[in-house]
């Protein structure tokens, strides 16, 4: 995964060419979409609402701020940060998926949420934003999708303005050995079985499952975000680790 | 602590709630927009922090970023923290200690306790408006008997100390006892302080 001269890269636990894998996963997201939220809940248990209200109570956003939420699907951290940076701020809304964002956008006009929020198609690779324009950026169940990450990564951090922030919220690997095993045993077992009952997709969450066992642990990622410039570096383990929120500093 | 979360998102859902019951709470927030306040009580360990937007307050466990004003203190004070009179003294006796701008505290406060809800119309609009009436009625009708009996009873009190026993002392003096009294409370808050010096 990490060597960028081979041109296979992996697609969950398969090995797909890489330009394959970004319309592979476009394709997942572009079948769940109608119903992510819901799946979101029903698996997690409702978990990733307090994970995300976490990852923002960590932001240190203030009324004014600029956010982008990458990778940021249907909006649940792009609807809390409007809120937040009010009508003097701004929040940017980005995803690959159209049929993702699309989703957001209708789901955040329901909640009346309007005025300060921009809908963008980017890819987190290639962020097609001005430098230093972002005082917090935020990508949370996101990162494990791109394909390349330490470029995703460095991407950001150009669009970061300086004392500005960014965080990642991302599943990662769980501390205590119990948890660890149980975890395993619901994410292959259940989970698939789940999407199949509730989405009619089975193979999505099996994709789902997979790529959260390929992405990189606590410390791995710790060390691509200080290669790619950010410092004063450090993690949260939330619930015994099954998911890490990282925090890095552009200065 | 994830899971201080939780609770606290219940909290600030209810303090939300019933904040826009007034149609003020617009207005007052918007004076105080993207104001924060950090409240550390010595009971519950790690601090807490509200912060002020303009669409309602927002409550963190989590949330350790720079606030406006940080009041350290504990449970048992903070009623005493309603009449600013008290704060010197709190403050005196190591019972409360005000970092950052002391006003933003009392103003933040006053955010919640001259909330003014229309409850006979929030009733209505939930239970519809007979049954509210008759609830509305029979409280209001039990408040006006309590009334009546506190009157009653303090105008025979006050026929009793007066009239009859003339021992209700002159307003001037009541005063006077007060101050004695205020003064009092800050000797003994300094002897307390000097004792617990000395044993440490
Ligand atoms: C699991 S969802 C997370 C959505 C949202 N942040 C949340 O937490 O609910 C992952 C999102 O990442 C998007 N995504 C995948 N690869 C991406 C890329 N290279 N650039 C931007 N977004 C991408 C997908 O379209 C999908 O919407």
């Amino acid at each position: 995964m990490k060597d960028s001269k081979s041109d296979t890269i992996d697609f969950g636990y398969k090995q797909v060419a890489k330009n394959e894998k970004q319309s592979l996963v476009a394709n997942v997201f572009n079948s769940v979409a109608q119903k992510y939220d819901i799946m979101n809940d029903v698996m997690s248990f409702g978990i990733h609402r307090i994970w995300k209200r976490y990852t923002i109570d960590c932001s240190g956003v203030r009324t004014g701020m600029k956010v982008l939420d990458i990778a940021g699907g249907t909006g649940d951290l792009t609807a809390q940060f409007s809120r937040r940076v009010g009508p003097t701020g701004e929040v940017v809304l980005a995803d690959i998926n159209q049929a993702m964002l699309d989703v957001g956008r209708d789901k955040l006009r329901n909640k009346g949420i309007v005025g300060n929020v921009d809908y963008v198609q980017a890819n987190a690779e290639d962020l097609p934003f001005e430098d230093e324009r972002f005082d917090i950026i935020t990508i949370a169940f996101g990162l494990r999708n791109v394909t390349d990450k330490q470029k995703a990564l460095e991407s950001m951090f150009r669009v970061l303005k300086p004392g500005g922030r960014l965080l990642v919220l991302e599943f990662s690997k769980p501390v205590p050995p119990m948890l660890s095993q149980a975890y395993d045993f619901y994410s292959f077992n259940v989970l698939p079985k789940m999407g199949q009952l509730v989405a009619g997709d089975a193979e999505s969450y099996q994709y789902l499952a997979e790529s959260i066992r390929m992405h990189p642990d606590q410390d791995t990622l710790k060390s691509m975000m200080e290669q790619a410039g950010y410092e004063r570096v450090t993690y949260d383990n939330l619930t015994g680790g099954i998911v890490a929120l990282h925090r890095g500093f552009k200065f | 602590m994830l899971w201080t979360v939780l609770p606290m998102q219940a909290l600030e859902g209810l303090v939300n709630h019933l904040m826009h019951l007034d149609p003020e709470t617009p207005a007052r927030l918007q004076k105080l927009n993207g104001r924060r306040v950090r409240v550390s009580l010595k009971e519950l360990g790690k601090p807490f922090t509200v912060t002020v937007t303009e669409t309602g307050l927002v409550l963190s466990w989590i949330d350790d970023g720079s606030v406006d004003c940080h009041i350290v203190t504990e449970l048992a004070v903070l009623p005493e923290l309603r009449d600013s009179a008290n704060i010197t003294r709190l403050i005196k006796a190591d019972k409360l200690d005000i970092e950052g701008d002391p006003m933003l505290a009392q103003q933040l406060s006053k955010l919640l306790s001259d909330l003014d809800i229309d409850w006979p119309e929030q009733l209505s609009q939930r239970i519809g408006d007979v049954p509210a009436q008759v609830l509305v009625n029979a409280f209001e009708r039990g408040r006006a008997r309590l009334k009546t009996f506190q009157t009653d009873s303090q105008q025979w009190l006050g026929d009793v100390l007066v009239e009859e026993k003339q021992v209700l002392a002159a307003r001037e003096q009541f005063i006077q006892f007060q101050n004695d009294l205020q003064a009092l409370r800050a000797q003994l808050d300094k002897l307390e302080r000097h004792l617990q010096e000395q044993r440490n």
